[in-house]
């Protein structure tokens, strides 16, 4: 317990770069594109983005899914540049998944599932945090 | 010294918008170094000339447009988000965007958002 506390209070001292929430289902609305939009500009930027996906947004990265189908430009299949944007931190909520009862099961790698705590943590290590 | 950058993201008729424009009113009044505020998403709506909102209810961008006067604060619209919103950004007679916002990108968000200690989004 003791040690977990030092790694808050250092990371504190050490707070870096933005965080983007993504708390809504792909399909309904452009918040995901839009949050995407700022992701990538960042990245070009290089500036330090995480990628955060909560409640609905959880939806955003599970496999299988087809925009096109609804004849939508498909925004989700930009996630594979992510690494070309050197977006490189990608976290999803877990309950927010166990909620839904989705498997883990994403179209992109490199996505870590954290618990509620560990979420927020990680969250609370950036310096700034826009939500969509 | 502290310095605070702003994201609109909800319309001018959005309750969100008082809060908005009482926090960064408090903010320049006790000295924090307002750098800009950003429209984005819904928040563009702000720049739009035609919006009429009735009298009785909060007058959102005339209240920007205040304090754009009073501290020269730099209120930037993104154009894409402008655009498909029908706020006219080409040099023209029926020209729709506020005198008061500057037509800009999201590289300004990323400018604002490096300089500033901290980004508040509404």
């Amino acid at each position: 317990m003791k040690s977990k506390n030092h790694i808050i209070t250092e990371n504190a001292h050490s707070k870096a770069g933005l965080a983007i929430i993504n708390s809504k289902a792909p399909y309904g609305s452009y918040y995901g594109k839009d949050a995407l939009d700022i992701a990538l500009i960042f990245g070009s930027y290089e500036q330090k983005v995480s990628l955060f996906f909560q409640g609905d947004g959880v939806y955003q990265l599970i496999a299988g899914q087809d925009g096109s189908l609804l004849t939508m430009k498909d925004y989700l299949k930009t996630f594979a540049a992510f690494e070309f944007y050197d977006i490189e931190h990608v976290y999803i909520c877990q309950q927010s998944l166990h909620i839904r009862q989705l498997c883990p099961s994403f179209h992109i790698a490199d996505v870590k599932i954290l618990d509620i705590a560990d979420f927020n943590e990680v969250l609370n290590q950036h310096q700034h945090v826009l939500r969509f | 010294m502290n310095t605070l950058a702003v994201v609109i993201t909800t319309p001018p008729y959005s309750p969100l918008t008082v809060s908005a424009v009482s926090y960064v009113e408090a903010a320049l009044e006790s000295g924090i170094e307002l750098i800009g505020v950003f429209f984005y998403q819904d928040g563009a709506m702000h720049a739009n000339d035609q919006i009429n909102i009735a009298s009785d209810e909060y007058q959102a961008i005339q209240h920007w447009q205040r304090l754009h006067k009073r501290y020269e604060i730099p209120l930037h619209v993104c154009a894409t988000a402008a655009e498909k919103r029908g706020i006219s950004l080409h040099e023209s007679t029926d020209e729709v965007v506020n005198e008061s916002f500057i037509v800009s990108g999201l590289g300004e968000l990323v400018e604002l958002a490096s300089k500033a200690s901290r980004l508040v989004q509404f």
